[in-house]
């Protein structure tokens, strides 16, 4: 434990800018992927354990993309679509086979799909750990913010999720399309009743999902290491946000997100061996005291 | 002697939903009791305020003279209320036979028990004089899931008269059946009641029922009662007659 | 499929013991002796996972958390305490029950899926401790330095010979306490609350005791199949406590199926001949693994042993009508 370097960055405002950029992408990054796992749930109703896996996609297609090409607009076009099209030949083959299965069905499934895509990771790129390295367009001198370090890469990745939650908050909250996602979720007889394609619907919203957990991968490649188990981690990670912030619920997928963004970055500070176990702390908490979670409807 | 089951004032809303207002109703024990209403009146909402599944926002329930607002769902099962349910709640991988032996157990304090063997023999003879006056024996070795809808709602009953309530609550014991078979139903529900000699208060939808079957009916109508007495008052009703019937000059049937 | 009659099965259990014993006398063969003490350590983690997915409904993504703290609390406990080798057992028991009693109290109280990512979340606690706690873990490479066997009541399972047999019995201990839970009072109650909670709950069952009861039950099973890894690796690895374990536990369930006590044990046994075919024949086990689980999980839909006791009940069905129609024709 540190608490002493904690409180002394809390006393500068220099340490509290530059930890807070930091804890925003994390917390960014990870609302791409968690903002689609609740989606998800929250219309299919089936927690993808697999979520992970088009993150890894995304990352790596951006890097070969990236590599070949040099151009960072298309990498990240491809990590997004990418996904997003693994994403619905997965949907189609396995996982509109297992909604409404039991869990077991569904865990199992999703556990198969980790084993096949983090070796067929494995078959594509190889085992060890690779990086993109930034692109050269933000290979510039950091911005500071009274006196805090924040990246112009970090700050570009924080402006394209913000759009991103904008966005789908917009087309969910305003749009014919948003209008029917909430009523399938709500009540999926009624919506096929009514003549609407579910199956569509379902495919779609899946997708969607695979192309922002696509585009989180695309957008993490410059600045983490790429590697087959890389989707496993941000997996739990946006799990624990989707259980703080409420599972179906995208205001609470970012609050979460954001939530664990700077726990884990002031957290490093303050408590550098047990960051991890913080957020497993802080999870448990909210458990304890609102098990619905933050944002959550009904109790879990 | 202190009544079976004592309401008083009992109140619950959802959001604006008056489902039950001002309710204050006494059960005598061994006393058999008819609830009728219109859809959504709030029967079922009533049953579940007595039954613990809901705490109601106002008002006292005394089963036996305690007062049971706040108690677990457990608790109460304890001091002897016992009810089954509209749409029939069932173990669907235990037979017959293993439901009531269950249920029975999980009366015996030994439901947690880990060394001994389920069932224990103290709970054969309770589980099969049930199915004996349910007329379940013959399906004793079948699986509840697989059993017809009139059996589905015996053995939802059976369940929880296995237990040996003092106060029975019956949701609906006729529900989704044909003419014929509501009646052996409801033939069944009677006889348990006389052999049985506990409190038995009962929803049910079929006016030719309630009136040939139950010596009290309460009417209840938005969350009130608005009626409670022999089937003859009952009759003789203008707020019910007006309640089921619309206006009672205008528009009832010649 | 009628459940085996206690004194049966008992019989059963001594035949399959000695015939064990004999031929491991004649043959010392090793390739045998590895697999049956893989089997039992596999077998006794997945019929517990069964006891608390089957049977209790429960189906927990972090089962693996026990097995991976019963190999290190064992290991460290044989390494550092230098008790007795059934001392250091009962002291592991302890110490998961107490673990999942922590965990328990947390999670029983959550509906399904939630229960599920919420165990595997605490998975990944476990394994982020022991990769974090390097002094006493040894970190990432894993506890190392050899678990003391020390000899006890005349067992050595420093030898293979003995461990093995030693495994064997320990399986079938193990099998047949988990078997009593499950057909006690206890075990009914706890298919009740899998069934339907809400009307268990309105028979007097405090649904969410019953829950963490079998939690725990099922915690200090895993963890014995974990201690009897740590024995045979000598030693405990961080992979022990990764979430692959409770993937594993699931698909070996799903395989075997989980609406027989046995079913996990067919299940390890199929599993285990899997992992040997398919690394002998690629280094992309996952792959292979994985399009496997797929065919059965989706092919299949119901494990093995389903496939068996429907059979068999379809038969036994098929008998009793026979046997009512000739009752018919000779009456
Ligand atoms: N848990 C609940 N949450 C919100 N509203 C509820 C709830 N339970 C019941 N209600 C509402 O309370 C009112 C009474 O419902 P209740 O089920 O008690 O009626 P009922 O008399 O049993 O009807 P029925 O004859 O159809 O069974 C209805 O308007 C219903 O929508
Ligand atoms: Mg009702």
């Amino acid at each position: 434990m540190d608490l002493d370097s904690l409180f002394s960055c809390f006393a500068s405002t220099s340490c509290v800018i530059t930890q807070t950029t930091s804890g925003f992408i994390i917390g960014m990054l990870l609302f791409l992927v968690a903002v689609g796992l609740t989606l998800i749930f929250g219309i299919l109703k089936v927690v993808n354990f697999s979520h992970g896996v088009f993150y890894m996609i995304g990352a790596y297609l951006a890097l070969t993309v990236y590599q070949t090409t040099g151009s960072f607009p298309l990498a990240l076009l491809a990590g997004g679509f990418g996904a997003a099209l693994v994403g619905l030949a997965i949907e189609r083959a396995f996982m509109s086979r297992i909604y409404g299965a039991n869990p077991l069905m569904q865990i199992l499934v999703c556990y198969a799909l980790i084993l096949i895509f983090d070796d067929l990771a494995r078959l594509i790129w190889g085992g060890d750990f690779r990086s993109m390295g930034m692109p050269d367009v933000f290979q510039v001198p950091p911005v500071f913010i009274f006196g805090g370090v924040a990246p112009p890469y970090y700050i570009f990745v924080i402006a394209v999720a913000a759009a991103i939650a904008i966005v789908l908050a917009l087309v969910i909250a305003r749009t014919r399309f948003g209008k029917i996602v909430r009523a399938a979720a709500h009540n999926p007889a009624m919506v096929s009743a009514l003549g609407i394609n579910t199956v569509a619907i379902y495919a779609l919203v899946f997708a969607a999902g695979c192309l922002l957990a696509g585009l989180a991968g695309a957008l993490a490649a410059p600045v983490r290491t790429v590697s087959p188990g890389m989707g496993f981690s941000i997996l739990i990670e946006s799990f624990i946000v989707t259980v703080i912030g409420g599972m179906g619920s995208i205001a609470g997928a970012l609050v979460g997100a954001l939530l664990i963004g700077m726990l884990r970055t002031f957290g490093a500070l303050g408590f550098p061996l047990f960051n991890e176990g913080l957020m497993y702390i802080f999870m448990v908490m909210v458990l304890v005291i609102r098990p619905s979670g933050l944002f959550g409807k009904e109790a879990a | 002697m202190t009544a079976a089951l004592e309401i008083r004032d009992l109140q619950k809303s959802f959001g604006g939903v008056r489902a039950t207002n001002n309710v204050s109703l006494t059960f005598e024990a061994g006393s058999l009791a008819a609830v009728i209403g219109p859809n959504g009146a709030g029967k079922s909402t009533f049953f579940n305020l007595i039954s613990g599944a809901l705490r109601p926002d106002y008002g006292t329930v005394r089963v036996e003279g305690r007062d049971i607002v706040g108690l677990s769902r457990a608790e109460i099962v304890k001091l002897g209320i016992a009810r089954a349910f509209q749409v029939a709640s069932l173990f669907s991988t235990f037979t017959v036979g293993d439901s009531l032996l269950a249920a029975v157990t999980s009366g015996l304090d030994q439901s947690e028990r880990m060394l001994s063997r389920f069932p224990p023999p103290q709970a054969s003879s309770r589980a099969e004089e049930v199915a004996d006056m349910l007329g379940l024996t013959s399906k004793w070795r079948t699986k509840s899931s697989t059993l017809s809808h009139g059996d589905q709602k015996l053995l939802d009953i059976a369940i929880a008269l296995v237990r040996e309530p003092r106060v029975l609550l019956l949701d609906e014991p006729t529900a989704g059946m044909g003419p014929d078979e509501r009646w052996r139903m409801i033939e069944k529900v009677r006889e348990m009641w006389t052999r049985q000699k506990i409190t038995v208060v009962f929803i049910e939808h079929d006016m030719d029922i309630v009136f040939a079957v139950a010596p009290r009916i309460c009417v209840l109508c938005y969350g009130e009662i608005i009626a409670d007495g022999t089937p003859d008052e009952i009759r003789a009703n203008a707020r019910v007659i007006e309640a089921y019937l619309g206006t009672p000059n205008a528009e009832a049937p010649p | 499929m009628r459940a085996l009659s206690f004194s049966r099965a008992l019989a059963l259990a001594a035949i399959v013991l000695g015939l064990l014993f004999a031929l491991l006398s004649t043959t010392a063969n090793h390739a045998l002796m590895d697999f049956v003490i893989r089997l039992a350590s596999l077998a006794i983690f997945a019929t517990s996972l069964n006891l608390l997915a089957g049977y209790g409904g429960m189906v927990s993504f972090g089962h693996g958390m026990f097995y991976g703290f019963g190999a290190y609390f064992f290991a460290l406990t044989m390494q550092r305490a230098g008790v007795s080798i059934p001392v250091a057992i009962v002291a592991s028991i302890l110490g998961s029950a107490l673990l999942a009693a922590i965990v328990g109290v947390i999670c029983v109280r959550l509906k399904e899926i939630y229960f599920s990512f919420v165990t595997l979340a605490f998975q990944m606690l476990i394994h982020a401790t022991i990769l974090a706690a390097m002094p006493l873990t040894g970190g990432d490479q894993g506890l190392r330095g050899g678990v003391p066997r020390p000899p006890f009541l005349g067992l050595n399972l420093s030898n293979q010979k003995q461990l093995c047999m030693f495994s064997a019995f320990l399986l079938i201990v193990c099998l047949f306490a988990m078997h009593h839970v499950v057909s006690s009072p206890f075990g009914a109650t706890l298919r009740m609350t899998r069934d339907n909670a809400d009307r268990a709950a309105y028979l007097g069952i405090a649904v969410d005791r019953v829950r963490l009861k079998a939690f725990i039950i099922a915690a200090v099973f895993a963890s014995i199949g974990g201690l009897l890894q740590a024995l045979f690796v000598s030693g405990a690895y961080p992979d022990f406590a990764y979430w692959t374990v409770s993937g594993e536990g699931i698909f070996v369930i799903m395989l075997g199926g989980t609406t027989t006590f046995l079913g996990p044990l067919l299940g390890s046994v199929l599993m285990l001949l899997l992992n040997d075919f398919v690394s002998r024949f690629t280094e992309y086990h996952g792959l292979a693994l994985g399009s496997v689980i797929l065919v059965v999980a989706l092919g299949l839909r119901k494990g093995v042993g389903d496939f068996v006791v429907d059979w068999l009940s379809a038969r036994s069905e098929a008998d009793a009508s026979e046997r009512t129609k000739t009752t018919e024709a000779a009456s």
